[in-house]
């Protein structure tokens, strides 16, 4: 008693002069615990083999398969097609370069913003071999993991109106990051750094509290508030330095 | 076409190639990291459990130390590793690990005093010492003598990779990703570069310089159920063999990992073993304890899954419609725990599964899991043949993991590999100028070209590459697997050899154009079928078990006649590897014997 | 500079809020009866608070519209992404922002006109409010502003306490569900004001 499934996925090869953007239907018989990873391997090997989207860990650890599930950003390998309509319709993410079809180039746009954040330690001391490690609190250590899970998927930035409306804004991905690095006491940067960096319209002060991302993010990190809290840190900071401009 | 130059090519930006660039990048060369997908998707970012380093601070692990963990690789490898690696490895691992520390890992740390733990399903208390309050702390792993992994929750390979990944581009080292590299360029002596393909356009670049990289990973894609990434198909290998020169090391050696679920085989990591989880069948009762009375589930990898394998083979398997397997149960672990420290699994097991850990038994069997076979290279990571090529990771034999590698052992591989053979390479470039050859580039590049169109024009045939490939990993799985046997092997090897002949007639469906995924599989399929036949040959001629290794035709270790690591090249034109061999180790500071677990027939060395 | 504007957004945002509400009641009172009102209101203009405070709100309402206009889509391809992927994501708070957006815009127009209208024609009586509406007009005026203005304020007041993190992802979903009832309660009372005014003196 399998359904018959039903794909509409979007396609285009920008290398391909005499390609459109179009959508080509595909239909599969539905199989136990259908996920759309293997759904889409399917159809690349029996129907149509040019077709281009990307996976990788296929474990929803690595980020490369976030697509636009029936509308909404989502990780194509932990989506089992059971939860889904029988019509599934399936675009690339928007926001970011089209490669082909269901394929984006995040790895370009991740790696600017990397740079743009800073995102590492910034730090004076310089590390020696022979001695014991700084010490850390447990309770501290998990709460950076907590933000540090992030698989940099782009699903919150494609469910960002703010992102869609407006290219230069960071999106919740990249404030989430420097909120992970405010909070490490190993990162000696100063609040006013921080500031330099996110403390403006494509940093935090462009989130419009939309919360697409906290409600579409695969992996549940607590964006919301994260931004909310970066806000007032933010906010605060600036209110600070005015004072002491006086 | 574009040609891009450098001082070091890293082909491969998991933890191993970008650890390798960050060493060499900081000592004031440039380096140029590819990778087919964005350096953080790379498999690295998939290790859970954790990575080994003697450090002694939790209470379970008090009185750890190098040697300890010297021994514990050797036992590991059923002394297949080259012990002196071993060594150089354990001595410095607690440093990597305080290096990423430094770095930037929100490493688990001590929380001093009262606490409780699993064993076997049974709960026992510790008291963690004030003293080491706050240190990096560690957890238990199958087959190490002491509590020595060092972990983030269950994000571990997630968190060093960032890491890494932060530091890179702190050094504004360059990542090209979506680009692969399909062929080394060299002279039959020196290696400068190679040619790849950018997966975004289908264009090629030559890649040109004075020291090049392998460190693309495993490529556990050869067999079918597999814990690997999809890019996990031996790129690295491939274009290594290819070369008709240079060796990979033990390509028979194939670990499988005994949780893999049913029926993705994603991992789950050991750490739900060693934080007490236990192996169910099909009366939902332990049978480990029968098997290894001592260490049970903890026993090492390839004992575990030989045993679980048995246990079905003697019909005490589940039967699901995805074959038989057993259960691993964690429900007695408890919620907080399950959710906080094995968070991963649980999300695993909820979304891939729609099973929850917390309550339910999660179906589980082996899977195969880890290239121990890789491009053979010495100690400082130069690669055996030819001059200017490294590799490192799990791309490489450098050879710290024998038949079997050790839970753990490989993130700490990357990293601290990654460190002493970038500190090589800086020396060899130092010192080191090349002539860039244009006829050996445009030879070349041409060579790669015109295999692209005849496969794009179906010059050679129309044979459908994702059936050749289907056919490869069944192949392996079927016959190349867990148990294995002389007849069996043979058959693989034979039928393996059928493939590689319609591999060469491979034509494309599609028109090729762009950055086309058929093309891609198309360019590696033959190199992917030798890797095959290399496995199934060098597992035919290695007659006696060994780690991994488990023939049931010659079921001793067999230390007076292989104590050797096969090396198998593949010369241009044959059909099958020639197999030399070599000592397994030249150092011999743990001689021969007994493993503490596994099955213990030896037939005698000196 | 962004956070200060950030803020002031903000604190603009909560004084026209809180002044909505007061208006709410000073305008509300009139369903106690005309006296009432008249009563308030005079109360406001003897103190002066009407005169002054009448045009301190008409500024703050139009320095809220220039702090809010940075982030509203004027350019025609923004528009079309963000009613793309409002359309696509079935996101119920991303909708609720275009309200905010188109709700704003309405609110620019018909308020600007409003206070004018209410400003150069003081003392407030409660008799000349009612003849406003029940010539009509003014009815189908206030009718569309109304449910505008406490939609655009209840959502505000919500997304506020989401943009700086007053509520938890725990807390969200109630905090909304409370958030829609009051702007309901408002426009109820309102349309029962304007239904007081409506009978008001016949
Ligand atoms: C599920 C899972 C769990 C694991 N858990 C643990 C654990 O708990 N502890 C532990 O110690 N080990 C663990 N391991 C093993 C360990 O993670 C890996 O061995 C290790 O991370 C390999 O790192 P690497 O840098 O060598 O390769 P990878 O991280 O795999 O990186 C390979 C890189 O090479 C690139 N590449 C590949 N082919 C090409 C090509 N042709 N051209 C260009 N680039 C190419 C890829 O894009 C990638 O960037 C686990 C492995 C798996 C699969
Ligand atoms: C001149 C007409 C108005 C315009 C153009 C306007 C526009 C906007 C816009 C676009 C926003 C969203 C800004 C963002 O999300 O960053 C907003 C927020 C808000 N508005 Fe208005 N508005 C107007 C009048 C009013 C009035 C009369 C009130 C009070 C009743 C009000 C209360 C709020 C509140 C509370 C917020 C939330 C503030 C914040 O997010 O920081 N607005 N307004
Ligand atoms: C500056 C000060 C203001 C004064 C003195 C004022 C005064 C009044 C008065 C007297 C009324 C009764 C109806 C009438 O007389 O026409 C009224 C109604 C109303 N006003 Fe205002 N107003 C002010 C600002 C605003 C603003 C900024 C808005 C929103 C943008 C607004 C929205 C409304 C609405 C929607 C009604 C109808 C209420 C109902 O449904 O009962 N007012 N106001
Ligand atoms: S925050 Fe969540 S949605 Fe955004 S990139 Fe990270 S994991 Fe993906
Ligand atoms: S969806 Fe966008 S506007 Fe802010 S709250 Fe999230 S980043
Ligand atoms: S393929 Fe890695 S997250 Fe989906």
């Amino acid at each position: 008693m399998s359904r018959g499934l039903r794909f509409n996925v979007f396609r285009y090869n920008p290398e391909d002069g005499d390609s459109v953007p179009h959508s080509d239907t595909f239909f599969l018989d539905e199989t136990q615990s259908m996920s759309l990873f293997i759904a889409l391997t399917r159809i690349r090997e029996d129907q149509d083999s040019s077709l281009q989207f990307d996976f990788c860990c296929r474990a929803g650890i690595c980020g490369a398969c976030a697509m636009m599930i029936n509308g909404r950003p989502g990780l194509a390998c932990h989506t089992l097609t059971k939860d889904l309509p029988n019509e599934i319709t399936l675009l690339p993410l928007p926001t970011f370069k089209l490669i082909g079809d269901l394929s984006v180039d995040s790895g370009t746009w991740f790696r600017s913003t990397h740079e743009k954040l800073e995102s590492w330690i910034h730090t004076d001391k310089i590390f020696n071999p022979q001695a014991e490690e700084e010490r850390m609190d447990n309770a501290l250590a998990e709460d950076i993991y907590e933000l540090e899970r992030c698989i940099e998927c782009g699903c919150c930035t494609a469910g960002c109106g703010t992102v869609n409306m407006r290219e230069d804004f960071m999106g919740a991905v990249a404030l989430n990051r420097i909120a992970r690095f405010m909070l490490d006491p190993r990162d000696e940067r100063s609040e006013r750094e921080y500031f330099e960096v996110v403390g403006t319209d494509e940093g935090i002060f462009g989130c419009m509290g939309l919360t697409g991302c906290e409600d579409v993010c695969p992996k549940h990190l607590p964006l919301q508030k994260q931004l909310g809290v970066l806000r007032r840190k933010m906010a605060w900071s600036a209110v600070k330095h005015w004072f002491r401009f006086r | 076409m574009e040609t891009v130059y450098t001082d070091l090519l890293c082909i491969g930006a998991g933890l191993a190639g970008e650890r390798v660039a960050i060493q060499v990048a900081s000592a004031g060369f440039q380096a140029i990291c590819l990778s087919i997908v964005p350096p953080r998707r790379s498999h690295s970012a998939a290790a859970q459990g954790g990575m080994q380093a003697a450090l002694g601070n939790c209470v379970m692990g008090k009185g750890d130390s190098a040697d300890i963990h010297f021994e514990d690789t050797v036992r590991g490898s059923d002394w297949g590793c080259d012990q002196a690696v071993a060594r150089l490895f354990v001595e410095r691992a607690p440093e990597a690990v305080r290096e990423m520390a430094f770095w930037g890992i929100p490493w688990n740390r001590v929380v001093a005093g009262k606490s409780t733990y699993f064993m076997g399903g049974k709960q026992y208390d510790k008291v963690e010492d004030r003293q080491k309050e706050g240190l990096i702390t560690a957890r238990a792993f199958g087959g190490i003598a002491q509590w020595r992994t060092c972990y983030t929750a269950d994000g571990t390979g997630h968190t060093l990779l960032y890491t890494v990944d932060n530091k890179l581009v702190e050094l504004g080292v360059t990542v090209h990703d979506r680009t692969e590299a399909v062929s080394l360029i060299h002279d039959g002596e020196t290696c400068i570069g190679a040619v790849a393909r950018c997966l975004k356009t289908g264009g090629l670049r030559a890649y040109l310089a004075r020291a090049t990289l392998i460190a693309t990973g495993g490529y556990g894609r050869i067999y079918r159920e597999t814990t690997n990434a999809l890019i996990n198909d031996g790129g690295g290998a491939i274009i290594a063999l290819d070369t008709g020169i240079i060796p990979l090391g033990n390509p028979e050696a194939i670990q499988f990992h005994p949780t893999g679920i049913v029926p993705t085989n994603i991992l789950v990591t050991e750490g739900c073993r060693g934080d007490g989880g236990t192996l169910l069948d099909v009366n939902e009762e332990r049978f480990m304890l029968e098997y290894e009375p001592e260490k049970a589930e903890l026993a090492s990898r390839d004992v575990v899954s030989r045993w679980m394998i048995h246990h079905i083979r003697r019909g005490l398997g589940v039967k699901s419609s995805y074959g038989d397997h057993l259960w691993l149960d964690i429900r007695h672990l408890g919620p907080q725990h399950i959710k906080t420290k094995l968070r991963e699994v649980e999300a695993i097991c909820n979304n891939f599964l729609g099973v929850d850990p917390v309550t339910k038994l999660i179906p589980v069997r082996p899977a195969q899991h880890y290239t121990m076979a890789g491009v053979r290279t010495n100690k400082d990571g130069a690669v055996y043949g030819l001059a200017g090529l490294f590799a490192a990771g799990e791309a490489a034999c450098w050879d710290l993991h024998g038949f079997n590698r050790l839970g753990g052992n490989s993130l700490a591989e990357t990293v601290v590999a990654g460190k002493m053979v970038g500190e090589k390479i800086a020396e060899f470039l130092q010192g080191h100028e090349v002539h860039f050859s244009t006829a050996v580039i445009r030879d070349r590049v041409a060579r790669d070209r015109e295999k692209i169109d005849r496969v794009i024009s179906g010059k050679d045939g129309h044979e459908n590459v994702y059936d050749i490939r289907n056919a490869m990993q069944d192949e392996l799985m079927e016959r190349v697997g867990i148990f294995r046997n002389g007849t069996e092997l043979q058959q693989a090897v034979d039928n393996l050899q059928g493939l590689y002949e319609r591999a060469k007639k491979v034509g494309l469906r599609s028109n090729g154009v762009g950055a086309n995924p058929e093309l891609a599989l198309a360019i590696r399929i033959r190199g992917m079928v030798k890797l095959a036949i290399c496995t199934a040959y060098a597992a035919l001629h290695r007659t006696e078990s060994r780690g991994c290794h488990a023939r049931e035709d010659f079921e001793a270790r067999n230390d007076r006649d292989w104590l050797s690591r096969t090396l198998a090249t593949w010369k241009e034109g044959d059909h099958l590897p020639t197999l030399n061999y070599e000592p397994a180790t030249k150092v011999e500071e743990l001689p021969p014997g007994l493993r503490g677990y596994g099955a213990s027939k030896i037939i005698g060395g000196n | 500079m962004p956070a200060y504007l950030d803020l002031l957004q903000m604190l603009t945002g909560v004084v026209l809020t809180l002044f909505m509400w007061s208006h709410m009641v000073l305008v509300a009172s009139v369903i106690l009866g005309a006296g009432v009102m008249n009563a308030l209101a005079s109360f406001l203009e003897k103190t002066y608070m009407a005169q002054v405070g009448g045009p301190v709100i008409a500024c703050t309402f139009f320095l809220h519209f220039v702090l809010a206009a940075r982030k509203l889509p004027f350019r025609l391809e923004q528009q079309t992404s963000i009613w793309k992927l409002s359309k696509q994501l079935r996101h119920a708070d991303t909708w609720l922002w275009l309200i905010q957006a188109f709700t704003a815009m309405i609110i620019l127009i018909m308020g600007s006109i409003h206070m004018w209208t209410v400003l150069t024609d003081l003392p407030i009586t409660a008799a000349k409010s009612a003849a406003r509406i029940q010539g009509g007009y003014w009815l189908v005026f206030y009718l569309i502003l109304l449910p505008m203005v406490e939609l655009h304020a209840g959502i505000g007041f919500y997304r506020i306490a989401v943009k700086w993190a007053f509520v938890g992802r725990k807390e969200r979903q109630a905090f909304k569900g409370f958030e829609k009832l009051l702007t309901a309660i408002f426009i109820f009372i309102g349309l029962v004001t304007l239904v007081r005014f409506l009978t008001l003196g016949t």
